[in-house]
């Protein structure tokens, strides 16, 4: 079972970042985001494109030579890439749709729509088949009591500083609270001189660029798919909701947890020979959750009615 | 009876569909539509199930494809049939009705346990705990190959439905050159939506279909002329699982064989797809939307060939979940009422 830790950890600190990503989104805007997987994917697809080889063609309908740029340098462009997307995200669709007092429900409807259309776009046009980052193969090894290759170490601590940066921020900024006053009322907000536009704006960008980061990571310690965010988002929403939806801390702490259980079945006796079914563990227990305590481990029971 | 403008428009836009059907295809036009007609019963009869879950009492579920896929499992597991990697054949089996109707209360309750969460969850919670209920169900079957056959599915049991296919059915597919078999399938499921609807319809005008309706509009309304809206939530589910359940089984005989790939959230999508279009809330909206819908997605194989030459199978799939999204999303953001849906009777806001 303890073998299972490492790649308990990997997973989590995915499923942690993006967590934190759509807790932040929904926190402030309201919106339960179905296509937050498709914003993950291109966090790895357009590293990908920026990172591989001129000569590679594989992208783009094979008609686009990759950049090859250094891989830094790509993850960097990509996150920008995915903070420029939910941008747009918000100022072609849902700002006009909160403009237009769509309510949540019908919202919902809209990113769900939103994700398949995107997800089938990445399929026909960026890529079909599974790719790795043109990175070398490096061998595990054991660091305390889990195994995972230096690299896919590095993306754990990347990705636990790159929150805990954020959840600073967000805590301690004006911008932060400012986002605090917007989630608890918009209204409110905007009377006391803040422009709730502005904040809801930011908040889709740098959910967006949390979310790229969290594709990235995905596809470093897995691969690129054009559907890997898709297969992750049950995950996320378990992570989301085992935290409570809403605070970010829940979300990055939730997501871990999430993680490390899906991980862990593995090992369990009665799960031998359906490591598939994994993934329902963690499913489960969101459900569970959700009947018995819908606030989540950290959330505040009036954000929840 | 008074016929409404937008009922009348329902009708046109269905028929010329259908006609652009013949028009788009000189040859083969009846197949195709014998194809699609048999889709568009099926999928709209588990629109109808859905319609009483979200357009009559709001609660927006995303796990339908679960209650089709219970309702086909059962029914399948119970009648003769081959499963597994070896096709294991089990050949001593429920009859056909018998084993329907098992399928159908299994998907009922399935619902009841489903919906037991709904009592607690507001809308959007709801959304994730019924997909996420869904998958669970689907990567069970996966899982459980030993009853449900895995990944390799169930095999043989066409036969079970087939051998009380009417001899007029034969006559006539010769001459028109269909398979005698789907169009047997395309029968049974319009006469199940055609049942299905006159059920509803008795229903809805019944004080049962109003304080559903109700509940969807105020619950602490129902709460206090003292109807009980938990259970009348819960009878809800269960009565559209059952619808669903129905589909299940008729998608299954339509396939010949049963995957769990079948099952994918996917399904749950285009089937609220089909809802939106046909109208949020209406009984019949679902029929005319599923016909619709099915011409759409039989000749978006036409715009796949212009994107691509020699389009293989994977975009051929692609450019229609494609259009599926930006329907759904168009519809939602322009028109949420549907074809025949009152915008009034339509639940968008979070309760």
């Amino acid at each position: 079972m303890l073998d299972q830790l490492g790649n308990g950890l990997l997973l989590g600190i995915i499923i942690s970042v993006a967590s934190v990503a759509l807790s932040l989104l929904y926190g402030v805007t309201r919106i339960v985001n179905f296509a937050h997987g498709e914003i993950i994917a291109l966090g790895a697809i357009m590293t990908l494109f920026f990172s591989s080889p001129v000569d590679y063609r594989v992208l783009f309908l094979d008609k686009y030579s990759p950049l090859g740029y250094n891989f830094a340098l790509s993850c960097i462009l990509a996150v920008i890439v995915c903070g420029l997307f939910g941008a747009l995200l918000e100022i072609c669709l849902f700002r006009p749709l909160r403009k237009g007092n769509v309510g949540n429900i019908a919202v919902l409807v809209v990113t769900i729509g939103l994700s398949i259309f995107i997800r089938h776009l990445y399929l026909l046009f960026a890529t079909g088949k599974v790719q790795d980052f043109p990175l070398e193969l490096q061998r595990r090894q054991t660091y305390l009591f889990f195994d995972m290759t230096p690299r896919n170490l590095n993306v754990l601590i990347a990705g636990i500083v790159v929150m805990l940066i954020f959840g600073f921020l967000l805590t301690y900024t004006r911008l932060g609270k400012a986002m605090r006053a917007v989630r608890d009322s918009e209204e409110l907000s905007s009377v006391s001189g803040i422009n709730s536009d502005n904040i809801i704006l930011i908040t889709w960008i740098s959910s967006s660029m949390l979310a790229g980061l969290a594709g990235i990571f995905q596809a470093i310690i897995n691969d690129v798919r054009w559907n890997m965010g898709f297969l992750i988002l049950l995950l996320i929403f378990a992570g989301t909701v085992l935290g409570g939806i809403g605070t970010s801390f829940g979300a990055m702490v939730g997501g871990f947890l999430i993680g490390i259980l899906v991980q862990v079945s593995v090992g369990l006796p009665f799960m031998e020979g359906h490591t598939e079914a994994k993934n329902a563990v963690a499913l489960a227990i969101m459900i569970l959750i959700l009947l018995f305590r819908p606030q989540g481990i950290f959330g505040q029971k009036e954000r929840i009615s | 009876m008074k016929i409404s403008n937008k009922f009348l428009f329902a009708v046109f836009l269905t028929g010329f569909s259908i006609y652009l059907v013949f028009a788009l295809n000189p040859e083969g036009a009846s197949r195709i539509l014998l194809n699609l007609l048999t889709f568009a019963g099926i999928y709209g009869l588990s629109a109808i199930g859905l319609n009483v879950h979200f357009g009559w009492t709001g609660l927006l579920n995303f796990g339908h494809a679960s209650f089709m896929g219970v309702g086909a499992y059962v029914t399948l597991i119970l009648m003769p049939h081959a499963a597994g990697r070896e096709g294991e054949i089990t050949s001593t089996g429920l009859p056909f009705i018998v084993a329907l109707i098992i399928g159908i209360l299994s998907a009922a309750l399935f619902g009841l346990l489903l919906g037991l969460p709904a009592i607690r969850l507001r809308g959007d919670y709801l959304a994730i705990v019924t997909i996420a209920a869904a998958e669970i169900f689907r990567l069970l079957v996966r899982d459980l190959e030993s009853i449900t056959g895995g990944v390799y599915g169930i095999i043989n049991y066409t036969e079970n439905l087939q051998q009380y296919r009417p001899n007029f059915i034969n006559n006539f597919s010769e001459s028109l050159g269909f398979s005698p078999s789907q169009a047997w399938v395309c029968l049974v499921a319009w006469i199940s939506i055609l049942f299905t609807v006159l059920f509803l319809k008795r229903l809805n005008n019944s004080p049962w279909g109003r304080a559903l309706r109700a509940v969807r509009e105020d619950e602490d309304a129902v709460r206090a002329m003292g109807k009980n809206a938990v259970w009348l939530k819960l009878q809800s589910f269960m009565l559209g699982a059952g619808i669903a359940g129905l589909s299940g089984v008729l998608l299954a005989f339509n396939y010949g064989s049963l995957e769990t790939t079948v099952f994918v959230p996917l399904l749950t999508f285009y089937v609220w797809a089909i809802m939106i279009l046909g109208g949020v809330g209406t009984i019949t909206g679902p029929i005319f939307g599923s016909i619709i819908f099915w011409v759409i997605i039989s000749e978006t194989d036409r715009l796949a060939f212009i994107l691509f030459e020699n389009a293989n199978g994977q975009q051929l799939a692609g450019v229609r979940f494609l259009l599926v999204g930006l329907l759904i999303m168009a519809l939602m953001i322009f028109r949420p009422s549907g074809l025949l849906g009152k915008k009034e009777e339509l639940l968008l806001d979070v309760k």
